[in-house]
């Protein structure tokens, strides 16, 4: 990677700008350019990152140390508290079963959603073309619609008396069906809540798997074939490498989303039926946002925060660790 | 690879059933922008609708103020998709070519980014935006989505070009290309659909965006399609049919996007016999 | 830069205003002096409240006797609006007239982030405010709030399926009420679908009736400190009422629901309900399916255990407030002041809506099922005042849960007003 030769740029051609600065001044000073273009190249990434994204982040620390609530955002008037809001928190029994609930949650969100979609990626690299395009559109129309439309949808799909999966299954001989109250428990409200999640994050994971599947160059393939190996064998040892960094990926990405996800749970049953489907982020808002308890708030989104990096520590260590293979 | 029949109407079956599974809740939706309110929940098994009205179209379609939101919002989500996009490749490259100091600090960075929660994040961009006399102007929502966005184009960018074997590019860079050249004629096509894929993400995830838009934006011109939709709802009744007919239509432009890049997709798998 | 252009044109704009409306409003509290005053009163009112026309004429009355001074006025959506309201509470040019939730009310004065406008009641035609509105705009002995306008529950009915039932008049008591949808059953009941009243499980503010009928209460206390009360024999009582009116109904509705999932009114307008507990503007919604069941409709006050008197209801609705740091708030109190004046609260009322400042009701008395809602409204009640009140509303409401816990057995009466006594002191106790 370090032997780069200080080709000029070929004539007529018009790379990206920085890299453009990178590469002229590459014949002047290898050495410089080598050590100052990627710095260059991340700036404007990092700098938009830091600035809307870790000052907010800071801010939000500063929050859960605060007692912030509508008067205090009004005035301006800082109340520090120390940590009292997250003692408050933590000393809430009802805390620890939500938070548990929302690890197993998102895990068994997570585990379905991969599943899903790696089965569609491969099967989408199968399909002829018509077809592939006819299974494309579908996936980003479920991707697209509008989330409180979905939910809306769902939760009429699954209604009680009118919903047409009762009839549909009634029709079908299910009688029991009728009537059938889809989210009586906390457990059956998240396995529809989960289905709700896993139509709309499956597209997203199952596109991103098959774009990962044909960047594969089809070399790879026709060498796997020539080799004489089945299906399974090809994808085991062509498919899987190419994708497994980016399986790596939207599993992690997925964990952060599914446990931080709001809307859905929200809008299906409020967290309810007593409280019983109610996740952490559920809790933030019945406890901070709603009462516009901000501080509190921010206290449990804080929480919310170092589990998060708990449960995805070893993920994000995984992550940079295979990502930069030889370099310790 | 060749397929024997069999295997061919087998995946073909299967691809048939995912297909219709996922577009099941969006014909739902579709079926109930053509029903009255009356039919919207209703005894009658309805599963192919009984009646249709195209009503709810029209009252969606004239309720004042789409053309304006409609507008901005395209602004801001184009705007943001583009500006990630842009800035995500510039620092995915490095990232996956070079060994530099401070690279894993900036990656983990660009990781944890992502755990906090925006519901509780909006307090503090609220203020930020206030502080930068941004507030009420579409560049703040513009600057939002462009950040939310950003870690995660970074990433998935990273990975896509870290995906795409050096040996190609150094091979192109033996036939006399330059690094630059070599990274733009080699592996730019192949990161199409990794650019497809990413841009698709962050538009739909803008382009769904409420809370932000809601807050940032004091003046109903300036207001976003979903904060539009959310008028169907007054204090004693929402209009049903109104609020499907206009997630239908609120839907389009999405899917037109998909299909513009949807190109990509395939001639970045043509892109895929490049030869070093 | 900008800011600075901005106040040079306030500035500009301050020496106008006060110039033309010299003398207007006691301006004994003078907060808008020395503020970034640019002659523009921002106004928010909610989606669905005063008529557009109301407010055009308002609007341009308010400009015509205020020279120089521009409304800018926008309408507010539901969704999302507390986060709307704080951060805009929080910005450097918060909207000067805001219009909130009743039950949201308390949890906004709680935080004294709005003007006192106790000296200015009688300015506003106080001696007419509607009282279920009243005490959810006072706090700490001080009035923050002026009632806008109001909405309540009435039973709307069939006219035709009464009378095929030979059902003469329409019910004036619970027994009354019970034995009319037996009537009614033996009538059309051999059509499965038939219902003599859609009630579904989770219609709270149809219990809340049933318990203040009952001499109970939700929730008892004042200022800060409340005590759930739905533990009470009062409360229970309220709450098997409720069951029985589901039970001798049969009513399919589903009981994990409220009346919005499905929308009551779509189902009423398929015709096979004979009754429904709801607001007038519901039929409104029915007649976009079947534009002939207005007139086949007709209203009766919630019936109560006593003869003759209908059951207290409650009053949903909205209050008036002006923002602590508004930078124009004797400009929003004289706007405040026509808006509260009978002239505009009577097209209110054409409007559909209880007026919260006039007890004209004469323009709601011209609509057969208004006029009943407007009868009814006299025994308006409010809910419990409690700053936190707003919580339970929006998040997971204690009294859906108990209905629904109760309704299909997985709880018996006690277990489930105990369960939601506590639910409820959680959020709102102490």
């Amino acid at each position: 990677m370090t032997a780069t030769k200080d080709t000029p740029v070929p004539a007529g051609a018009t790379p990206p700008a920085p890299a453009h600065v990178g590469a002229a001044r590459k014949r002047g000073s290898g050495w410089f350019s080598e050590r100052l273009m990627p710095y260059l190249l991340i700036l404007p990434a990092l700098a938009a990152v830091l600035v809307l994204l870790g000052w907010p982040t800071v801010q939000m620390l500063g929050i859960s140390l605060r007692q912030l609530d509508l008067r205090e955002l009004v005035t301006g008037k800082m109340v520090w508290i120390g940590f009292k809001n997250y003692t408050d928190v933590l000393s809430d029994p009802e805390f620890w079963a939500v938070a548990l609930r929302t690890v197993l949650f998102t895990g068994a969100l997570v585990a379905g959603t991969l599943l899903v979609a790696l089965l569609i990626a491969v099967l989408m690299r199968h399909l002829n073309p018509v077809l592939r395009i006819f299974v494309q559109v579908s996936l980003v129309l479920a991707w697209a619609v509008p989330v409180i439309a979905t939910t809306t949808v769902f939760q009429w799909i699954f209604d009680q008396q009118y919903g047409i999966l009762n009839k549909t299954l009634d029709r079908l001989g299910f009688h029991s069906f009728i009537g059938y109250s889809w989210f009586s428990t906390g457990t059956s409200t998240l396995v529809v809540i989960g289905l709700l999640v896993l139509w709309q994050a499956v597209p997203f994971v199952a596109f991103t798997l098959y774009a990962g599947l044909i960047g594969v160059p089809r070399e790879q393939y026709e060498a796997a074939g020539i080799d004489g190996a089945g299906p399974w064998q090809t994808f085991r040892a062509v498919s899987w490498p190419a994708i497994r960094p980016i399986l790596t990926m939207v599993t992690f990405l997925s964990m952060l989303w599914d446990f931080n996800m709001f809307a859905q749970v929200w809008a299906i049953r409020q967290g309810g039926p007593d409280g019983a489907s109610t996740t952490l982020a559920i809790m933030q808002y019945l406890k901070g946002i709603a009462g516009s308890h901000f501080g509190s708030a921010a206290a449990i989104a804080t929480i919310m925060l170092v589990l998060l990096l708990l449960v995805t520590g070893r993920y994000v260590q995984l992550l940079v660790r295979t990502k930069d293979g030889e370099i310790a | 690879m060749r397929k024997s029949l069999p295997a061919r109407v087998l995946v073909s079956i299967a691809g048939v059933l995912v297909a219709l599974l996922f577009l099941f809740p969006t014909y739902w939706m579709f079926t109930t922008s053509l029903k009255t309110p009356g039919d919207v929940l209703s005894p009658k098994y309805d599963l192919i609708p009984t009646s249709a009205t195209l009503s709810n179209f029209a009252s969606a379609l004239t309720k004042p103020g789409f053309v304006t939101y409609l507008t901005n919002s395209l602004i801001v989500t184009l705007g943001a998709v583009l500006a990630a996009l842009v800035v995500g490749v510039l620092a995915a490259i490095p990232l996956a070519r070079f060994r530099f100091r401070g690279r894993k600090g900036f990656l983990l960075l660009i990781l944890v980014a992502q755990l906090a929660p925006l519901s509780a994040l909006f307090i503090p961009m609220y203020l930020l935006m206030r502080d930068i006399g941004l507030l009420n102007t579409l560049p703040s929502l513009l600057l939002v989505y462009f950040a939310t966005s950003l870690p995660f184009t970074v990433w998935m960018l990273y990975g896509f070009v870290n995906g795409i074997p050096y040996d190609l590019e150094e091979a192109a860079m033996i036939d006399g290309c330059s690094r630059v050249g070599a990274f733009r004629r080699v592996t730019l096509p192949l990161l199409g659909p990794g650019l497809v894929t990413t841009s698709v993400f962050s538009f739909i995830t803008a382009w769904n965006e409420f809370l932000f838009a809601l807050v940032f934006m004091r003046d109903q011109s300036k207001q976003t399609l979903p904060v539009w939709l959310s008028s169907f709802k007054t204090a004693f009744s929402i209009d049903w049919g109104g609020v499907m007919a206009a997630s239908v239509i609120y839907a389009i432009p999405a899917v037109i996007f998909f299909l513009i890049v949807q190109r990509k997709l395939v001639s970045g798998m043509t892109a895929g016999a490049v030869k070093g | 830069m900008k800011r600075w252009l901005k106040l040079a044109a306030g500035a500009a704009a301050i020496t106008l205003a006060t110039a033309g409306c010299a003398g207007s409003g006691g301006s004994e509290n003078a907060s808008s002096a020395g503020g970034a005053q640019d002659g523009k009163l921002t106004v928010w009112l909610m989606t669905g409240s005063a008529p557009d026309s109301l407010t055009a004429a308002l609007n341009k009355e308010f400009e015509a006797a205020h020279p120089g001074v521009k409304v800018d006025y926008q309408i507010q959506q539901w969704n999302g609006i507390q986060q709307k309201l704080t951060t805009a509470l929080a910005s450097d040019t918060p909207p000067d007239v805001i219009e909130v939730g009743n039950t949201q009310t308390p949890a906004f004065a709680a935080q004294g982030v709005l003007a006192d406008l106790s000296g200015d009641v009688n300015n506003l035609n106080g001696g007419q405010w509607l009282a279920g509105l009243k005490a959810s705009g006072q706090y700490d002995g001080k009035t923050v709030g002026v009632p806008f306008y109001a909405a309540n529950r009435v039973v709307m009915y069939r006219k035709d399926m009464f009378e095929q039932a030979s059902i003469t008049q329409p019910p004036t008591s619970n027994d009354e009420w019970l034995a009319d949808i037996a009537k009614l059953k033996t009538k059309f009941g051999s059509d499965p679908q038939f219902q003599p009243l859609y009630m579904p499980g989770q219609n709270w503010y149809a219990l809340s009736s049933f318990i203040w009928d009952n001499g109970g209460d939700i929730a008892k206390g004042e200022g800060k400190s409340f005590k759930s009360s739905l533990n009470t024999p009062e409360a229970k009582a309220g709450l098997e009422f409720y069951k029985k009116l589901v039970d001798t109904s049969g009513t399919t509705a589903p009981k994990d629901n409220d009346e919005a999932t499905p929308q009551q009114a779509g189902i009423y307008a398929a015709g096979k309900v004979a009754m429904f507990i709801g607001t007038p503007n519901e039929v409104a919604t029915a007649a976009k399916t079947d534009p002939g069941i207005t007139a086949k409709t007709g209203a009766f006050p919630i019936p109560s255990k006593t003869p003759g008197q209908g059951a207290p209801v409650f009053l949903g609705g909205s209050n008036l407030l002006v923002p602590l740091n508004s930078k124009h708030q004797d400009l929003a109190k004289d706007y405040l002041k026509l808006l509260t004046s009978t002239k505009y609260m009577t097209q209110l009322a054409a409007g559909g809506y209880v007026p919260g400042t006039s007890t004209d009701l004469s323009a709601l008395d011209k609509d057969p099922l208004g006029s009943v809602m407007a009868k009814a409204s006299k025994n308006g009640h409010a809910m419990p005042t409690s700053p936190k009140w707003g919580e339970v509303e929006s998040g997971q409401n204690p009294l859906k849960d108990m209905l629904t816990a109760y309704l299909t057995g997985k709880k018996t009466l006690d277990q489930a007003a105990a369960d939601a006594n506590t639910a409820l002191d959680k959020i709102i106790g102490g």
